[in-house]
């Protein structure tokens, strides 16, 4: 039988810029097909051809062994193509039945074209019921969980019947847990014969799911690996085209006294529950735990954008007042939120004005600012932090997610840095700019900072952190020595104390 | 069925009482609709208070709208109607346009015009200026005002506005066969800014023009200023309409030749009291041609004296 | 001298000289100076809209706020007989607490700006007729207020004071924009006004103080017109002028999503605005065709920065492609 999907030397060339070089494969009914690259690599352009939104320059394209001659949005959709995107595509204010329907909704009425909402409901039930979602169809988009929403994609693209379904970093928004059942999904797919191509940074998951990998560098076929063969050695290999170093580095000195002491804190998140933390200088300090745990509510209450119920923050032993951010900018708390283009950088500005945007009154004379010294200012971190760009004038807007970072780290390492809490350091940056965050976090921390990494990645927290600590429903569930670390142990303290509960119950 | 009368009776009384106190206490409301916030009705205002106070059985509103536009004299029309008064005088934006709308009132109050006439219209009389007539006294003054002939440029607000038509017509009749050529007329929308500024700019790009005149009450002070601004007082002469503070202090010191005022006073008080004469019984007032026509005042250096000290004292409201 | 501004230049210097060609009267010294005043007038407030766009805001009630600043002007010189600097004090501060009104609304109680302003529109022309009884307050019967009257619409050395004014007002708001930390926050609010907030910047009390300029910005213009019409008709007067004020702001580079341009775009916007309307005189276009005119040549203007922005993006984008391809 022919191969469901099959692609063969497609090219594509913008103005310019080879996008696409030869790129050839295939895909199998029931076939998991992992597709590995770093940004840039082509991945997006080779999915924006195969939905046909991006004609190909040269090369053929075969669904079920036929030659498609002309190939575009409608053609791609009868073929069965379906994408569950990265960035979430749902209308936020239809409920989850109206999304996984829109644009085939039955009808009744006659001319009056009314949407018949109890035939959407009992179509929708069973697709939701086939993917294990704990919502029902009338349960309006907004309510939903990220991890919920992306169920709802998959059961739009069952909805319409996908053969093929790809998945593009279906996970970079989702916790451990919510990742463990998405992968559970996707299998089940797989057994029931759909053919599915999964996209993703996470090189953990790939090993879990993939029946085969293609990897994808500067728009060409670098390399493809069988099941036998996936590791995480192997793919980065493939992706970099070299040996990425182990991700964890010592501190270079033990942990130091102060830092940030935070006893019986109580967001408004979770008013129920108090949080006792202690971030120690020269260390870092990972927090796991499910997304709505409660951890960015924590971030934002410690850097003072919510204000606390009760409880108290000291620094070095002095206890601070947050009434805002300022407050906390003022004491040396920063903030690198995990929305980096909507709170930590200002994107039609330039890397100049990003950096000292936190302490531009330190660059005035007399009241006015100097741009001779906002420069070399930005200069000074654009060198030290080696942010990719050719000059400090260019608008941070253009700048890759790795090297944006960069420059919302800048804007603090440019001040005195005493606390950072980093909230998701790495979320859609490459496995190489990665390791370059982690070491800029090793740096920052062996001057004596206290750094807090919140993170649903596990290889981040358990390959950065030297401390972990897990939240769970707005409190510590428990916290792990680097002798202690494990990827169960973590997981057992962000879910457990609930599983618990439920075996009791059982 | 019971229930529900019983809900509806006091809703019923309530609203049935608003129009209906005013009759139990004989106090029958008046009112007159102008066309846009200026002096000129301040003044009418007084001529209505005065007949306010010779029959204090009644009473008497004046009404400016928001913005001089037909469609918001509408409004206010039908507002009128729902408070039932028993008469509107006023002075329509659009008459032609609006015969419809005033027909209604008339069917259900007694209408007067003034100011501006709806001649089609079932209104009864019409109290005011003829402003074609006046247009031929303005045009009289400029004759006067440049006797050897010249070049004359208008202002006003905006020519779809009858009473504006009207003069430039009277203007234009009066000036037939004279050597007076009128260039053009410039609007400003009722933008008091926009009038001074198409003043200088006429002045400065006509340097040869001789006779300005500004149509609206508000025209001529800016005219006056305009060419005190330009120094060319003496040079360009003026002549205008209406009687704001500006254009008098601008007879008394020579630099408009003279202004032809209307009586705004006289369109309240007699507007008034015609009303309540209708409302007695008593149409035969009215004349045939259904028209009352207030003849218009020249004010020049001669009487502009005794005429300010007039229209301050009926202005502070005397 | 930014590349926005360049353009808008050439375009005052096309427009000028098509005008100049068809009329030479244009650049008559007399046409010149009535001009510099109005672009003064007008300029003023233009200046203070341009600021509160720049936050992302907008500010509607500025011509309302000119009919009720004038009667009360008009009525404390003429009726209270006030020492002047006193009356042109207390009207530039009623400018100054309504702003900081629209800006604390806007800030303390998020309402949106267009609805506050919306609302101040309404309320103050209301107020100002109420005020009145509609009736027009001019200085015709006013006494001494030469002084003032030669300081709002006089000349020195044969440059009409308003013009000054502006000039003066426009280099200490360019200063004030482009030079200190304020400036800096107001860009950085209007562009991103979390982001601001997320580096510790009190973006409440940056956005109020926009309103605040703006409201003295628009009291000192009201002071200015009103010696420029001598008289305050309050159902007329500065109406539609907020449109001015925004049509010049955007002209001059001024993005409504906020964060983008400059007190020289806004200037020569104003310029530009101003020549549109003489023209209309000076080349004898009717009068009724003046506001399509302008339309008009906003509209080109617009689509014509647009166009060249897209441009310059999808040049920007292709370099982009070329040093990482795809994505």
């Amino acid at each position: 039988m022919a191969p469901l999907l099959e692609l063969e030397g497609i090219g594509k060339t913008y103005p310019g810029v080879r996008a696409l070089d030869g790129v050839s494969l295939h895909l199998d009914r029931g076939e998991i097909l992992g597709l590995i690259g770093e940004n840039g690599a082509g991945k997006s352009t080779l999915m924006k051809v195969l939905g046909g939104v991006v004609p190909p320059s040269e090369g053929t394209l075969r669904i079920d062994g036929q030659v498609q001659e002309s190939w575009d949005v409608p053609a791609a959709t009868r073929a069965g193509i379906a994408f569950v995107h990265q960035e979430l595509s749902l209308f936020d204010n239809l409920d989850v039945a109206g999304n996984v329907l829109f644009g085939r909704e039955p009808l009744r009425g006659g001319l009056l074209r009314l949407v018949d909402r109890r035939a959407t409901r009992e179509k929708v039930a069973p697709i939701l019921q086939r993917l294990g979602a704990d919502f029902t169809p009338d349960t309006p988009v907004a309510e939903l969980s990220i991890a919920q929403r992306q169920l709802v994609e998959i059961a739009r693209a069952l909805a319409a019947e996908a053969r093929i379904i790809i998945l593009d970093e279906p996970t970079s928004s989702l916790t451990l847990s919510e990742t463990a059942r998405l992968l559970t999904v996707v299998k089940e797919l797989r057994a029931d014969g759909v053919g599915l191509i999964y996209i993703t940074h996470r090189l953990g998951e790939i090993v879990d799911c993939a029946d085969r990998v293609v990897c994808l560098r500067d728009g060409k076929m670098v390399g493809a690996l069988r099941r036998e063969d996936i590791a995480h050695g192997t793919m980065i290999r493939l992706m970099i085209g070299r040996e990425l170093r182990s991700l964890y580095a010592p501190p270079a000195n033990p942990p130091g006294e102060g830092g940030l002491a935070v006893r019986g804190l109580v967001t408004t998140a979770f008013p129920g529950s108090a949080v006792d933390l202690h971030i120690r200088p020269g260390e870092i300090l990972g927090l796991a735990g499910l997304v709505g745990a409660g951890r960015t509510s924590l971030a934002r209450t410690l850097f003072g954008i919510d204000l606390p119920l009760a409880g108290e923050v000291r620094l070095d032993g002095k206890p601070l007042t947050l009434r805002g951010p300022r407050d906390a900018v003022a004491a040396g708390i920063y903030l690198a939120p995990e929305d980096r283009k909507k709170a930590g950088l200002v994107l039609d500005m330039p890397i100049t004005e990003n950096v000292t945007l936190a302490s531009a009154p330190d660059y005035t004379r007399g009241g006015l600012m100097v741009h001779r010294l906002e420069r070399s200012a930005a200069e000074k971190q654009r060198q030290g932090l080696r942010i990719k760009a050719p000059n400090c004038s260019v608008r941070a807007g253009t700048l890759s997610g790795g090297n944006q970072q960069k420059v919302v780290l800048g804007k603090w390492l440019s001040m005195a840095p005493r606390v950072i809490l980093f909230d998701e350091p790495t979320r859609g940056i490459d496995v190489g700019a990665k390791g370059e965050i982690y070491a800029l976090m090793r740096a920052l921390s062996d001057r004596g900072v206290a750094i807090l990494m919140i993170s649903s990645d596990m290889e981040e927290v358990l390959g950065v952190s030297d401390r972990i600590v897990v939240m769970h429903e707005g409190r510590i569930s428990g916290g792990l020595d680097r002798a202690g670390f494990s990827e169960q142990a973590v997981l057992r303290l962000a879910i457990g104390s609930r599983h618990e509960a439920e075996e009791a119950h059982a | 069925m019971q229930r529900r009368s019983l809900l509806a009776a006091p809703a019923a009384i309530a609203l049935a009482s608003w129009p209906r106190m005013g009759a139990a206490q004989e106090k029958r409301s008046l009112a007159f609709v102008v066309n846009v916030s200026a002096d000129f009705w301040t003044i009418c205002r007084r001529g209505i208070e005065k007949a306010n106070r010779e029959h204090p059985d009644f009473a008497m509103e004046m009404i400016v709208p928001g913005q001089a536009s037909a469609a918001e004299q509408r409004r206010i029309i039908d507002e009128l109607l729902a408070r039932k008064v028993a008469g509107i005088a006023i002075s329509p934006i659009n008459p032609a346009n609006s015969t419809e709308t005033l027909n209604r009132v008339a069917s259900q109050a007694i209408l007067f015009t003034s100011d501006s006439d709806a001649p089609n219209s079932n209104r009864l009389v019409y109290i005011g200026t003829d402003n074609v007539a006046a247009g031929r006294e303005a045009g009289k003054q400029m004759k006067k005002a440049l006797p050897q002939g010249g070049k004359a440029m208008l202002f006003v607000g905006t020519m779809d506005a009858d009473n504006a038509r009207e003069r430039v017509q009277g203007i234009r009749e009066e000036l037939q066969g004279s050597e007076i050529n009128i260039i053009d007329i410039r609007t400003d929308e009722s933008d008091i800014a926009r009038a001074k500024r198409n003043v200088e700019d006429t002045l400065a790009r006509y340097s040869d023009i001789n006779l300005l005149t500004g149509l609206w009450a508000y025209n001529t002070p800016q005219i006056y200023q305009a060419v005190k601004g330009a120094g060319r007082e003496g040079k360009v002469k003026i002549v205008g309409f209406d009687e704001d503070a500006l254009t008098l202090r601008g007879i008394a010191d020579g630099t408009i030749e003279s202004t032809v005022v209307q009586q705004p006073f006289e369109f309240g008080y007699q507007s008034m009291v015609g009303m309540v004469k209708v409302l007695n019984g008593d149409k035969s007032f009215i004349p045939a041609n259904k028209q009352i026509i207030i003849p218009t005042r020249i004010i020049d250096k001669s009487n502009v004296a005794d005429f300010q000290k007039q229209m301050r004292d009926l202005l502070r409201g005397a | 001298m930014s590349k926005k501004e360049l353009g808008l230049a050439l375009l005052l210097v096309v427009i000028g000289g098509i005008t100049a060609a068809l009329n030479p009267l244009f650049l008559s010294g007399v046409n010149l100076l009535n001009m510099a005043n109005l672009i003064g007038l007008f300029g003023i407030f233009a200046i203070g809209q341009g600021l509160i766009i720049i936050t992302g805001g907008i500010d509607l009630s500025v011509g309302s706020m000119f009919a009720l600043l004038g009667v009360v002007l008009v009525d404390l010189l003429v009726n209270f007989e006030l020492f002047w600097p006193l009356a042109v004090l207390a009207t530039i501060g009623i400018g100054l607490a309504l702003g900081l009104l629209h800006g604390l609304l806007v800030t303390r109680l998020k309402l949106q700006p267009f609805v506050v302003t919306l609302c101040g529109l309404l309320i103050y022309r209301g107020i100002a007729r109420y005020y009145t009884q509609d009736s027009t307050s001019g200085f015709g019967y006013a006494g001494d207020i030469d002084t003032v009257s030669w300081l709002a619409s006089g000349r020195s050395f044969g440059i009409p004071n308003p013009f000054i004014i502006m000039v003066v007002v426009a280099i200490i708001m360019a200063v004030v924009l482009h030079r200190t930390v304020f400036g800096r926050y107001l860009y950085a609010v209007g562009r991103n006004e979390e982001a601001a907030r997320h580096s510790g910047i009190n973006t409440d009390a940056v956005i109020t103080g926009a309103y605040l300029l703006g409201g003295a910005l628009a009291g000192l213009a009201g002071v200015l017109l009103v010696f420029y019409t001598s008289s305050v008709s309050p159902s007329s007067f500065g109406s539609f002028y907020e449109l001015y004020a925004i049509a010049a702001a955007v002209l001059g580079g001024c993005s409504l999503r906020g964060g983008e341009g400059s007190i020289l775009g806004i200037v020569l916007g104003t310029v530009l605005l101003q020549i549109l309307q003489n023209l209309v005189n000076i080349l004898g276009i009717p009068s009724s065709l003046n506001f399509a005119v302008m339309g008009g040549v906003i509209l080109l203007g617009v689509i014509a920065d647009q166009q060249l922005g897209q441009r310059k993006q999808r040049i920007q984008l292709s370099r982009a492609q070329g040093h990482a391809p795809a994505e």
